[in-house]
């Protein structure tokens, strides 16, 4: 799946996908709660059940296709891998659990450095996954009705829906000002590849402000008073869900304390 | 008269005489359409008609009053002037069909019941209500017009001017649109003015044409009677409609005894044809 691809999907997904309707107030509500409380544990056990949670929330509830769900965190995960080796090789202090001699200092690899490293991977794995579950359930029109609600500057609003709407169509551009280089035989080495990419990017940038002072021109037309309102009619959230959610989030609470010192090794 | 030009000129920043001493008047409930190539001032001179550029010479007169271009004024005026643009990516800026069609309505301060009456309404008569919830890029370019003619139609106006509506649609989605804007001219007696250079478009359309060319108005009148005058047509780099050079050319090099005005429409191609026929039967009698 190329990038472009993958973010559509995404769009797509939040749009079609099985909890569509539902009010974005109890998605949202739920997935920071989740977020917030699996950040925060101290251990692995309680991110591990968000994980698990909100996996067999997006694919089983949602319905969200398993591939693109699981696809979205292979770049993620391949980043934590290499930060949590770092994090188990060379952090920690107190009792070392191996010592590896050098010939100009000794390598201590520490028990608490492998701790932090098996917590710091399952709590961004639980963290992401309430993220993946939020985008891949919530659209933007949603969350920005949401973002209103709740008081947002309306200028950071406004300018998060324009810049997603008009993401999709400087993709298709940028797709294809590409396949037009490449047509005419953009060259493959190294120093043209750069050349045509710095055209591409100073003509795209030349396009965004043209198609900045058309849309404005397009909205004035109809009557744009320096505000953009937004129809804010979504469902209102069901009581009965929110607390039920606000209860599993008092449990994963308590759960914490429980595990508060629960280690690898 | 719903608008009304006097010797409208307008000059870009960079000196180009975009629009040269234009008279004209375009009355309520009329289907008008501003032929001209490339550059010869049709857009320039719709953006006039909403207040975005203001003449550098000469007075607009909408409903019977000279325009202000101060805010209340402009939006008085846009709202009962609905616009849509050439391209539907300029216009469509909303996450989602719904919050764009919705725009136009919430900033005339609509109540959200009443806007979300209009926005249904709307997206009814373009035939757009199964993609409400569906952002612009899921969209066909068809489809994008129709939203884009939908966010116009939702604020209810009494003009509709459209930019080039059928410029890269296929067939079958020109032919949707065209019949669309005929039944909100019929229906709802919108005045619609249309800028186009698609030649065979403008019989099936428009009761008035207007003929642009390098900024200047060089004819108006009835498509038929503008259309009859070929050497005109040419001048101005355009064309006649398809139908219109074939019987031009059977009468001038076949010399078959078509009537005055050519005609313009399959329609009235049969009816001609069919006359012609019958005379050479007759004929063959005799």
């Amino acid at each position: 799946m190329s990038h472009s691809d993958l973010y559509a999907e995404v769009d797509r997904s939040a749009y079609t996908n099985a909890l569509a309707k539902n009010s974005p107030i109890t998605k949202t509500f739920f997935a920071l709660s989740a977020l917030a409380i699996g950040v925060s544990a101290q251990s692995f056990v309680v991110p591990i059940i968000v994980f698990i949670l909100c996996t067999c929330l997006s694919l089983g509830f949602a319905k969200v296709k398993p591939r693109l769900y699981l696809g979205l965190f292979v770049y993620p995960t391949l980043m934590l891998i290499l930060s949590c080796i770092i994090l188990a090789l060379f952090f920690g202090s107190g009792q070392s659990l191996i010592d590896i001699p050098l010939p100009w200092t000794t390598w201590a690899i520490y028990k608490s450095g492998i701790s932090i490293s098996v917590n710091t991977f399952f709590r961004v794995e639980g963290a992401l996954s309430c993220l993946f579950f939020l985008v891949l359930t919530t659209s933007i029109n949603d969350l920005c009705v949401l973002l209103r609600r709740i008081h947002m500057p309306q200028v950071m609003v406004e300018m998060s829906m324009m810049i997603y709407r008009y993401i999709f169509l400087f993709l298709e551009i940028t797709e294809k000002m590409i396949l037009a280089q490449k047509l005419r035989l953009r060259r493959s080495g190294w120093l043209s590849s750069i050349r045509s990419l710095a055209m591409l990017i100073g003509s795209l940038f030349i396009r965004t402000l043209d198609q900045g002072e058309r849309t404005l021109v397009a909205m004035t037309a109809r009557g744009y008073g320096g505000e953009i309102r937004i129809l804010d009619d979504f469902p209102a959230p069901r009581k009965i869900a929110l607390l039920g959610i606000a209860f599993f989030d008092v449990l994963l609470i308590v759960l914490i304390f429980l595990t508060l010192n629960i280690g690898v090794v | 008269m719903i608008f009304k030009l006097e010797n409208l000129s307008y000059r870009y920043s960079d000196g180009t005489l975009a629009l040269s001493e234009v008279s004209l008047s375009f009355a309520r409930g009329e289907r008008i359409a501003l032929l001209g190539t490339n550059g010869s001032g049709k857009t320039t001179l719709l953006n006039h008609l909403i207040g975005i550029l203001k003449p550098s010479s000469g007075n607009i007169y909408f409903d019977d009053k000279p325009l202000a271009y101060d805010a209340k004024s402009l939006q008085n005026l846009r709202k009962r002037v609905g616009f849509v643009f050439q391209d539907p990516n300029d216009q469509l800026f909303a996450p989602t069909v719904k919050q764009d069609v919705a725009f136009g309505p919430l900033n005339l301060g609509q109540t959200p019941e009443q806007v979300k009456k209009m926005v249904d309404e709307a997206l009814e008569t373009v035939g757009m209500s199964e993609f409400k919830e569906k952002p612009p890029h899921f969209l066909s370019l068809g489809q994008k017009k129709r939203v884009a003619l939908a966010g116009v139609l939702a604020m209810q106006p009494e003009v509709i001017i459209m930019d080039e509506p059928t410029s890269n649609l296929d067939p079958r989605g020109t032919s949707e649109i065209l019949r669309l804007l005929l039944q909100l001219n019929k229906g709802k007696g919108i005045t619609l003015i249309l800028a186009t250079h698609d030649v065979d478009m403008v019989p099936l359309f428009a009761n008035k044409l207007y003929i642009l060319n390098k900024g200047k108005l060089v004819a108006h009148g009835e498509p038929k009677q503008i259309f009859s005058d070929t050497e005109l047509i040419r001048q101005v780099n355009l064309r006649s409609p398809r139908l219109t050079h074939l019987f031009e050319v059977l009468n001038k090099k076949n010399k078959l005894p078509i009537d005055e005005p050519l005609p313009l429409t399959i329609g009235e191609a049969r009816k001609e044809i069919l006359r012609l026929i019958e005379l050479s039967k007759n004929q063959k009698k005799i």
